[in-house]
């Protein structure tokens, strides 16, 4: 969960502007610099001179970069070329080759959470609930998820063979299924009650604003503009993703204004994003976004531009409070850096870092007892060398916990009804610091 | 306390001599490490790089002090839990601890309740002389209130150079007498060794840590209990090494020296020629007239205590009694980094007279003897070892279970001592003691496949072994 949070990035920018890169440790500009490069490399070559063991050079530098870093903030880290390589996967939208199937871990065995529509497991006749114990003849057991996940993964078009236990008579089944390149999508739309249009955002990547306006594209049709009601744009447990995707997506339900300035050290980190005239999908119709203690980084950009342009009615609980931009510098062959390179404002002037955003209307769902104290994001300003907060006091997080099932899911249920009228003061859930006085 | 079990350093000896500082010296290596030297040239780019992006392109201006000791401190983290790097402060603290003097006052003081208490003067020091008692509650330093400060801050603050004046304000006893003191400072010695008189015919001595103190004070002791306790009744003597976290090698290699008279102490190994050393006892430093003698160790028993009770139980000239030591078989070398402190590295691996290596396997007593620990304290003494602290150095099959390291305060309740006294009165231990014989515990065990033998009886016959 934390690392997911972690990135907002401006994409693969930088890296040229910076001076003395090729000539690295001997062309630091500054001397104290030089100086403290200079101890650096003395105590780097004592440890390879006189350790007791032949000591492994890449990994003390990753170690010692590792370290650097972890000094400046949560958020700032190093990609060796695998990491980055992920990552860049993640933003692109994943894309692999594989069988469709969302999986999670239970009791030791992999549990399929939904075969996903249109993909080869949904079409071998997978369900939701079937347990994988082997694949490939490889016994599930004592394999971690990433491990099992990663067997089914493969090339395009080759086979993989999977034994499944199905319901309560554990009936054996075995599917041989060619794996397909499989997308998994950013974004998820439905129509709400026959009249209202509904958007989820699991992720700001690069397919996030296409899926949105595809969503669009779909409410013209179903249920059509003139019965639609109203959105609402579900932000919640959205950890983040790409600058230009939140800006994007933003600019998707406002004609003008700003949307989201950055300010670093630099000049060129410095930068205003303007909704531009023109690509508003959203007809004016009455907004509503969910956001929650999950809610970081880039969700916090669009929900606190929305809610300062007047645009949405923000319901649910604080957001996360991550309101710095984090830079991806690339190192050669060496992989990359994510280093936080600036802070953001929403259009109002406001920094979010540490603080979180408050919704218009506060709504905390039912927590099952299990899961109390356990579904709650500490929230930005409980990590440790975070960035200070800019002179307002710090806020801890909230809840984080959107329930599985839709029937129970109280914000969800708030938002339907203000779309459909009801006053806020009737959604609004009681505030946990008032006291109830009685005569 | 495992902090502390970390050093055990060869004192200031390498250093400049032994590393190139800028990278570019590495051209001057053969060609056939040359490849290697570009690898790593490769991998200082690759960090001076990084350092570059974070200077130009942080959200904030860094502080570039800051970033390199992370960095350094990252990279020494990856090697193992001994291994770190020292500030010019750290450093300067160091130097005083493994000295065993500075300059100061002469009080040892603890902190309660947010006040910092003088637990006692040290005879003989200007705090002493001045008249300041037990009990003193300090509650200014040089006219600046003690409210606030860490015991640390205070001691700092009290601690100065010889000779320079500083001024006290203490209250005293129920009625919370105001009292000034102006002292002027002297050099402090710390005690590392000392001794009393046990039942009149023993000598006992402890060994708190190895100082550059430690020879000298361990002589002065066995001095004062020569002259205290008259030859013909003098048993023997106990060396407790209990909770000792270490210190300088050459420091317990005296120590040794001054029971035994020949034969190897310790010998070391790593990577250069340099690490690679034996010590032998020097002929002549045996004081202690082949006397018997008990060591006691437990679970913070490290490092140069486990060079001690290594080479001794080794050379059979002592039984050890006690729970199993620490496991720290590893040598640091301090390396000064001019004024950025110093690095203080693992360079080597110690092996005791018989070849074995204690790294996270601890020294066995000869004499398991285990403390009443109070309940309070259950569980909360124990000494978990090298073998459970992360990234340490591997040795083989190794020991991750928790010894005790408990010492009751009150003499009368401390078991391993009532033992040690026992044994040299000749006591046959009460409780059924783990080994009765104080044959030392072999790492390998006979090829003979004599575990099929019945349990043989304390000191009766054991497997037979070829002489």
């Amino acid at each position: 969960m934390r690392k997911g949070l972690s990135y907002l990035a401006c994409g693969v920018a930088a890296g040229v502007v910076l001076v003395g890169v090729s000539d690295g440790v001997l062309s630091a500009a500054a001397s104290s610099a030089n100086d403290k490069l200079a101890l650096f490399s003395e105590v780097f070559n004592k440890v390879r001179d006189n350790y007791a063991e032949k000591p492994d050079d890449e990994k003390m530098i990753k170690s010692a970069i590792d370290g650097m870093l972890t000094s400046l903030d949560p958020h700032s880290n190093y990609f060796d070329p695998k990491a980055l390589q992920e990552f860049q996967t993640s933003m692109k939208g994943e894309e692999f080759g594989g069988l469709g199937l969302e999986v999670m871990m239970e009791n030791g065995l992999v549990k399929v959470v939904s075969p996903i529509d249109d993909t080869p497991a949904a079409r071998a006749g997978l369900m939701t609930g079937d347990l994988v114990t082997r694949i490939d003849d490889t016994a599930v057991k004592g394999l971690t998820l990433k491990e099992a996940v990663d067997k089914m993964r493969g090339p395009a078009k080759s086979p993989v063979k999977l034994t499944v236990e199905r319901g309560s008579a554990r009936d054996l089944k075995e599917f041989t299924i060619v794996r397909e390149i499989i997308h998994v999508q950013s974004v998820r739309a439905h129509v709400e009650k026959g009249d209202i249009g509904y958007v989820r955002v699991t992720q700001f990547n690069q397919e996030a604003y296409d899926g949105v306006r595809k969503a669009f594209d779909h409410f013209r049709t179903d249920p059509g503009t003139a019965k639609l009601k109203g959105y609402i744009l579900d932000l919640r447990n959205n950890p983040g993703g790409l600058l230009n995707q939140a800006v994007e997506i933003t600019n998707a339900f406002v004609d003008s204004g700003d949307i989201v300035s950055t300010r670093g050290r630099n000049p060129d980190q410095g930068q205003r994003y303007s909704a531009r005239p023109g690509v508003n999908l959203s007809q004016d119709k009455p907004l509503v976004v969910l956001i929650n203690g999950g809610s970081a980084s880039a969700s916090e950009i669009v929900s606190g531009a929305l809610q300062d342009l007047k645009r949405a009615t923000l319901i649910g609980t604080r957001s996360f409070g991550k309101g710095s931009v984090q830079t991806i510098l690339p190192l050669g062959e060496n992989g990359a850096l994510k280093l936080t390179t600036a802070r953001y404002y929403t259009p109002s002037g406001r920094s979010i870092q540490a603080h979180g955003i408050d919704p218009d209307i506060r709504v905390v769902e039912n927590i099952p007892d299990d899961l109390k104290g356990k579904v709650s994001s500490l929230g930005e300003a409980s990590l440790v060398g975070h960035l200070k907060a800019a002179g307002e006091e710090e806020e801890k997080g909230s809840d984080a916990y959107v329930p599985p099932d839709h029937d129970k899911d109280t914000q969800l249920a708030a938002a339907v009804a203000f779309l459909h009228g009801a006053k806020a003061e009737t959604l609004r859930s009681p505030d946990p610091g008032a006291t109830v006085t009685s005569k | 306390m495992i902090r502390k079990a970390g050093y055990l350093g060869l004192g200031v000896v390498l250093g400049a001599a032994a590393a190139a500082t800028a990278p570019q010296a590495l051209m001057f290596v053969s060609p056939a490490a040359y490849a290697a030297a570009a690898d790593t040239y490769r991998q200082l780019n690759l960090f001076g790089d990084v350092f570059d992006k974070i200077r130009n392109d942080y959200v904030e201006k860094p502080d570039e002090s800051k970033l390199i000791d992370a960095a350094i401190n990252g990279m020494l983290s990856s090697l193992d839990p001994h291994s770190s790097y020292m500030d010019a402060k750290q450093f300067r603290d160091m130097q005083v601890q493994t000295k065993g003097e500075f300059g100061g006052l002469g009080i040892e003081v603890t902190q309660e309740d947010g006040l910092i208490k003088v637990v006692t003067p040290i005879d003989d020091t200007p705090a002493a002389k001045a008249g300041v008692l037990s009990g003193d509650i300090i509650t200014a330093i040089d006219d600046q209130s003690t409210q606030g400060l860490t015991l640390d801050q205070a001691v700092e603050k009290m601690r100065g150079s010889i000779n320079s004046a500083v001024k006290l304000k203490v209250v005293r006893g129920p009625k919370k007498e105001a009292k000034d003191f102006t002292i002027v400072r002297d050099l402090i010695h710390v005690q590392s060794v000392r001794s009393k008189v046990e039942d009149n015919d023993i000598g006992y001595i402890r060994i708190t840590q190895f100082t550059e103190q430690t020879e000298d004070g361990l002589k002065a002791a066995m001095d004062k209990l020569h002259s205290e306790i008259p030859a013909d009744k003098f048993k023997g003597y106990i060396l407790d090494l209990r909770n000792n976290p270490g210190g300088l090698l050459d420091q317990s290699i005296d120590v040794v020296n001054s029971f035994i008279d020949r034969g190897e102490i310790v010998s070391t190994r790593g990577r250069t020629p340099d690490e690679t050393q034996r010590f032998d006892a020097k002929s002549g430093g045996d004081l202690s007239g082949g006397k018997p003698l008990v060591v006691l160790i437990n679970g913070g028993s490290a490092s140069a205590s486990e060079i001690v009770s290594g080479a001794l139980q080794d050379h059979k000239r002592a039984t050890l009694i006690g729970t199993r030591s620490f496991g720290k078989g590893s040598v640091q070398t301090i390396m000064p980094l001019g004024e950025n402190g110093a690095l203080r590295l693992t360079t080597a691996r110690y092996y005791t007279p018989s070849g074995r290596s204690i790294q996270a396997k601890g020294i066995e007593p000869d004499i398991k003897v285990l403390e009443d620990v109070p309940d309070d304290l259950k569980g909360k003494d124990d000494m978990k070892g090298e073998a459970s602290l992360k990234g340490h150095l591997a040795n083989g099959k190794e020991d991750t279970s928790a010894s005790q390291a408990y010492v009751p305060p009150d003499e009368k309740n401390d078991k391993q001592l009532t033992a040690a006294i026992d044994l040299l009165h000749g006591v046959k231990p009460a409780e059924p003691a783990v080994k009765a014989d104080a044959a030392p515990v072999k790492t390998d065990p006979p090829a003979a496949p004599a575990a099929s033998a019945a349990p043989s009886t304390p000191g009766q016959t054991a497997p037979a072994k070829p002489n």
